[in-house]
C-alpha cells in the first residue's frame, strides 16, 4: 500500500482511544505519533534502508553528468576502459582520421513478444573515425539508423571537425571504440545480472543495484529486465523514452541494439510474473539468493531487499509501543499507555495491509526468519485497494469522533452510521477480492512457465545442473 | 437579493475581468480582487449584493484561465504545485496545448461535480461530517504537516560512492525542506502578528509574502533559467484513456474537497493526500486531476460561503466578500450555482482559444521579456497593497521560495508561512513565541 494509506491508518487507530479523542479536542496533538508511528517501517526503510544497504553489483548503464545530473556524462577518452563496455557517454574532440566510410548489409536477431526469435537482415551505411579529445584517441563508429541522425546532426563528416559525439562503448581486438547511439547497449545490463545470479548460486547472495538512464529534460530512457527460468536466460529491453509520470514520449531505439541477452548456467525461479521496469526516479536493487525449489537448489529473486524485513514486523510494532509508552510516560503524558496500544495498532495495521499485496513481511523476527507471501489482493500501487484502505480509515474516524462526542453531531445508531460511511470501501474490497482470484490464476499461470520443472530437468540431463 | 438580470450581469463582468488577468503569470485572483477592493472600494460601482456573483465569475474564471499561465509561462500558484512539472514536460515537447486541452477536462469535469453535488449532495452530508469532524481539524492539519515531511521522496542519493554519502546526499534534500519550512513559518508569524505591515493592509497582509513564495520566485527562475521557446502543435488531440480520466477525476474531487471544507489545508495539500490515497499514476492523470482540484478548490470553497445550512467562509476571496455582503437566502445559493456553471462556460471557450491563439504564436514574445513586465508589476502591486514593508516581505519571501527551488525540494513547503502560525495560534502558544521572539 502507499505510505498515506499506512499514515492514515494510524491517524484512525488512535480515534478509538476515547482518551486520545479527548485530548485532540482539548488541542493536544500528541496522538499524531500514532500515525508516525504506522508510517515508521516505510520511513526507515526509504530513508535509511536504502541507503545503507550493501551492493555488490552496481550496474549504471548511462552514468550522470555530475553537474547536471543526467545521461549522458562527458568525458575524455582517457578515463575510459573496458570496465565501461556498453556504458553510455559523450565525447568531444576532433575528428583525426576518417577509416571508413561504406555500406553494406547487417543483420541482426530480433525477439518477438512471445519470445521467438527473428533474423533480419537491413542495408545500412557507415562511417568509422578516430576521435582525438587532447587526452587520446577513440574509434568512432555509426552505422544503420545512427548513422543517418549523425549525418542529419553534423553534416558531412571531415578531419579537422571539432563534434560532440554520444553512444556506448564498445571493446574489440583493436581496443575501445564508441558507437553512436542515444542509448547505452543493453547487453551490459544482461551480462551482470546474469553474472550475479551465478555468483549466488556458488556464493548465497547477490544483491544488485540497477541505476535508472535520466536524460536531459527531466524524461528516462525505460528498459526492462525479463528473467527467463525455462530459457535460463536474462534478457534486457532498451524501451522508448519516457516521463516521469510513465508517458511514452518516442525515441525508440533501433532494433538491432534495442536487446541484451545473456545465458545463465545455473536454475533460478522468478518470484514475481512479471518484468522489472526501470524509469522513472530510481532503479530498484535486486536480490538473488540460493534457495531450494521443489527438491532442487535453485536462485531466487527479491526485489527491494531491503524493504519489508525487520521494520514491517509485528515484533517491530511491540517495540513500538514500549519505547512510545516509556518516552511518553517519561514526560508525564496521561495517557502514555493508550498512545503506546495506538502506536502499535498503527504499525500493525502497515504491516497487515502489506501483507495484502504480494511481497509479504517477515512477521515476527526473530521466530520467523524470512518474509511469508502476501495475500495478492492487489498491487501495492492499485488505486482500489488503497482508497478502499483510507477511506475505510476516514469512515473510522468520522463514526469514533461521533460516538466519542456527547450530543452526538450526528445523531444516528453506530452501526448505521459505519455501513453509511463505510461502503465504498466495502464495495472497494469486494471488487479487489474478485479482481484477486482472476490474478491468482494468471500469476499461477505464469509461475509454471517460469518454473518450468520440464526444462530444469532438461538441462540436468545435460549437465546443466 | 439583487434581480437575476443584475447578477448575471455581474457574473459575467467578473468572469471578464477573472479572464483578462488570469493567464498573466504571477497574478492571483485574490490579490488582484483585493487591490480592486483597495483602490475603487465596492458599494460604488458595484452593488454590495453584487459582489459575491461578481466574485464567483472572477473565480471561476482563474481556475480555468490560470491554466495558461502554469503550461506557457510556468508560473502557478501552491495548488499547482505537481501540476507545474508535468505541463512544463508537456510545453517542451511542443505539447502545451495538450496540456491545456487535458485541465480543461478535469476543469469540466470538476464543475460539473461541484454543480452536481451542490445541488443534491453538499447540503445534506456536509454539514453533519464537519461538525463531527470539525474540532479536529488542528489534528489533521499538524498529521498532513508530519506527513509532508516524513513523505518527501529523496529525489538524489542513489549514486553516493559510500552509505555514508548516499545518506547525505539524500536527507540534504530533506533538511532543505524543513528549514524552507520553519523560515517560512517564521515570516508567516512576524507578519501576522506584528505591525510590520501596515493596519490599512488588514486583508491584504499576506498577499506579499504568498506573491514572494509562488509568484515572484517563479518569475526569477524563469528569468535564471531562459527557457527556449519550442514551437507548439495547436491540434486539438489528446492521449489519455476513460479510465484515467475517471479515476483523475475523482482523485482531483476527493483533494479538492478536502481542501475546500477544511482551513488552511490548501489545494496542494489536498492533492498529495488524494494522489496517494487513490494512487494516481501518469502525466496525463495528474494534469486532469489539477484542473478538478483546482476548480474546487477555489470555487467550491467560495460555494460555501453561499451554502445555506453552513455557511463557511474559505479562502481569502470569501473572506474579502463576507466582509462586504454574505449572502442569505437559498435562492442565492441557487442562483450561484447556476453563476458558476454559465461562467465556466465561457472561461472553458476563453481558456481553449486563447491556448490555441498562443500555441500558434508562442515564439513571438520571449517568455523572459514577459517575466520582467511581471516581476515589475508584482512589485508595484505589492506595493499598493501594503507599502514599503510589503516589499520587504516580498524579497525576503522570494528569496525562500528561491531556497526551495536550489534544494530541489517540494515547492508546498512555502505553505509553512501560513501553517506554521496558524498551528502556534490553534494550540495557544502566540504569546509565547512572541516572547521567545524578543517581539513582545
Amino acid at each position: 500500500m502507499r505510505g498515506f494509506t499506512h499514515y492514515i491508518s494510524g491517524l484512525a487507530a488512535a480515534t478509538f482511544f476515547a482518551a486520545l479523542v479527548g485530548d485532540l479536542r482539548l488541542g493536544i496533538l500528541i496522538p499524531v505519533i500514532a500515525a508516525a508511528s504506522a508510517y515508521f517501517p516505510d520511513f526507515v526503510d526509504f530513508k535509511f534502508g536504502k541507503f545503507l544497504a550493501r551492493r555488490d553489483y552496481e550496474i549504471d548503464p548511462a552514468p550522470w553528468d555530475e553537474k547536471k545530473h543526467y545521461a549522458p556524462k562527458l568525458v575524455k577518452v582517457s578515463e575510459l576502459s573496458e570496465e565501461n563496455r556498453y556504458q553510455f557517454f559523450a565525447i568531444e574532440g576532433t575528428v583525426e582520421d576518417i577509416l571508413v566510410r561504406g555500406s553494406g548489409k547487417v543483420s541482426y536477431k530480433v525477439l518477438r513478444e512471445d519470445g521467438s526469435e527473428e533474423t533480419v537482415t537491413e542495408e545500412y551505411n557507415s562511417i568509422v573515425f578516430t576521435l582525438n579529445d587532447g587526452t587520446g584517441k577513440i574509434t568512432v563508429e555509426a552505422f544503420g539508423d545512427d548513422y543517418e541522425f549523425f549525418e542529419e546532426e553534423f553534416g558531412k563528416i571531415e578531419e579537422g571537425k571539432e563534434i560532440l559525439v554520444f553512444g556506448y562503448v564498445d571493446v574489440d581486438e583493436d581496443g575501445l571504440k564508441l558507437v553512436v547511439s542515444d542509448a547505452p547497449h543493453p547487453q551490459g545490463i544482461a551480462d551482470t545480472i546474469a553474472r550475479a545470479i551465478e555468483e549466488a548460486y556458488r556464493e548465497g547472495e547477490r544483491i544488485v543495484k540497477i541505476h535508472n538512464i535520466r536524460l536531459p529534460g527531466d524524461v528516462y530512457r525505460r528498459f526492462l529486465v525479463h528473467l527467463d527460468p525455462p530459457k535460463r536466460e536474462v534478457r534486457v529491453e532498451m524501451g522508448p523514452i519516457v516521463t516521469p509520470g510513465g508517458v511514452a514520449i518516442g525515441g525508440d531505439v533501433p532494433e538491432y541494439r534495442k536487446y541484451g541477452v545473456a545465458k545463465v548456467s545455473v536454475p533460478f525461479i522468478k518470484t514475481y510474473p512479471k518484468p522489472t521496469r526501470i524509469d522513472s526516479f530510481s532503479g530498484p536493487e535486486i536480490a538473488f539468493r540460493r534457495a531450494e525449489f521443489r527438491g532442487k537448489t535453485v536462485v531466487k529473486d527479491r526485489f527491494l531487499p531491503w524493504h519489508h524485513g525487520f521494520s514491517h514486523s509485528l515484533t517491530m510494532g511491540m517495540i513500538i509501543g514500549l519505547v512510545v509508552f516509556a518516552l511518553f510516560k517519561l514526560i508525564g503524558y496521561e495517557h502514555a499507555t493508550e498512545l503506546a496500544l495506538a502506536s502499535m495498532i498503527g504499525q500493525w495495521l502497515h504491516v497487515f495491509e502489506d501483507q495484502l499485496g504480494f511481497m509479504g513481511s517477515n512477521l515476527l523476527p526473530p521466530i520467523t526468519k524470512d518474509v511469508v507471501p502476501g495475500f495478492k489482493l492487489g498491487e501495492s500501487g492499485s488505486g482500489l485497494t488503497n482508497f478502499s484502505t483510507a477511506w475505510l480509515m476516514i469512515a473510522f474516524m468520522i463514526w469514533n469522533f461521533n460516538r466519542f462526542t456527547d450530543p452526538r453531531p450526528i445523531p444516528m445508531s453506530d452501526a448505521k452510521l459505519l455501513l453509511l460511511l463505510a461502503w465504498p470501501s466495502i464495495v472497494g474490497f469486494a471488487i479487489a477480492i474478485v479482481r484477486s482470484f482472476r490474478l491468482r490464476r494468471e500469476i499461477s499461470e505464469l509461475m509454471d512457465y517460469y518454473t518450468n520443472l520440464e526444462a530444469f530437468e532438461e538441462m540436468e540431463e545435460v549437465g546443466g545442473i | 437579493m439583487l434581480p437575476l438580470s443584475d447578477l448575471l450581469i455581474w457574473s459575467l463582468a467578473g468572469v471578464l475581468f477573472g479572464a483578462l488577468i488570469s493567464w498573466i503569470p504571477g497574478f492571483h485572483i485574490f490579490n488582484i480582487m483585493a487591490l480592486l477592493v483597495a483602490v475603487f472600494g465596492v458599494g460604488e460601482l458595484m452593488p454590495v449584493q453584487a459582489f459575491p456573483f461578481f466574485a464567483i465569475g472572477a473565480i471561476v474564471a482563474y481556475a480555468y484561465v490560470s491554466a495558461i499561465s502554469s503550461v506557457y509561462f510556468s508560473v502557478a500558484d501552491e495548488s499547482a504545485v505537481f501540476l507545474l512539472f508535468p505541463t512544463q514536460r508537456y510545453l517542451l515537447l511542443g505539447r502545451g496545448h495538450e496540456a491545456v486541452l487535458l485541465y480543461l477536462i478535469g476543469a469540466v469535469a470538476g464543475t460539473l461535480f461541484l454543480v452536481i453535488g451542490a445541488l443534491f449532495l453538499f447540503p445534506r452530508i456536509l454539514p453533519p461530517i464537519y461538525q463531527a469532524t470539525s474540532p479536529y481539524i488542528t489534528y489533521f492539519l499538524v498529521a498532513i504537516v508530519v506527513f509532508m515531511f516524513m513523505s518527501e521522496w529523496p529525489k538524489e542519493g542513489d549514486r553516493g560512492r559510500t552509505p555514508a554519502e548516499r545518506l547525505w546526499l539524500a536527507w540534504r534534500q530533506i533538511f532543505g525542506g524543513i528549514l524552507v519550512f520553519f523560515l517560512s513559518g517564521l515570516l508567516g508569524f512576524i507578519v501576522m502578528n506584528t505591525n510590520l505591515l501596515p493596519t490599512t493592509s488588514a486583508y491584504t497582509r499576506l498577499t506579499p509574502m504568498f506573491i514572494g513564495f509562488f509568484g515572484m520566485s517563479w518569475v526569477i527562475l524563469n528569468i535564471l533559467s531562459n527557457p527556449p521557446m519550442l514551437e507548439q502543435v495547436p491540434d486539438d488531440r489528446v492521449e489519455s484513456s476513460l479510465y484515467n480520466t475517471l479515476k483523475a477525476t475523482f482523485g482531483g474531487a476527493l483533494g479538492g474537497t478536502i481542501a475546500a471544507v477544511y482551513p488552511i489545508i490548501t489545494g496542494g495539500m489536498g492533492a498529495l493526500i488524494a494522489g496517494h490515497m487513490t494512487s494516481q499514476r501518469g502525466d496525463d492523470a495528474f494534469i486532469i486531476s489539477q484542473g478538478v482540484n483546482r476548480v474546487i478548490y477555489y470555487v467550491g470553497a467560495f460555494t460555501l460561503l453561499f451554502l445555506p445550512q453552513l455557511r463557511l467562509t474559505r479562502g481569502a476571496a470569501a473572506w474579502l466578500v463576507s466582509s462586504i455582503y454574505t449572502p442569505k437566502s437559498y435562492a442565492e445559493y441557487l442562483a450561484a450555482i447556476g453563476a458558476i456553471l454559465l461562467s465556466a462556460g465561457i472561461s472553458f471557450l476563453f481558456t481553449y482559444y486563447l491556448s490555441r491563439f498562443l500555441a500558434k504564436s508562442f515564439n513571438v514574445v520571449h517568455i523572459k521579456k514577459l517575466s520582467y513586465v511581471v516581476a515589475v508589476t508584482l512589485v508595484v502591486i505589492s506595493y499598493l497593497l501594503t507599502g514599503p514593508m510589503g516589499l520587504a516581505v516580498l524579497f525576503v519571501s522570494t528569496a525562500i521560495g528561491l531556497m526551495a527551488a536550489a534544494f530541489n525540494t517540494r515547492r508546498s513547503y512555502c505553505l509553512g508561512g501560513l501553517i506554521l502560525p496558524v498551528l502556534i495560534s490553534m494550540t495557544g502558544h502566540t504569546g509565547y513565541f512572541m516572547h521567545l521572539l524578543g517581539l513582545g
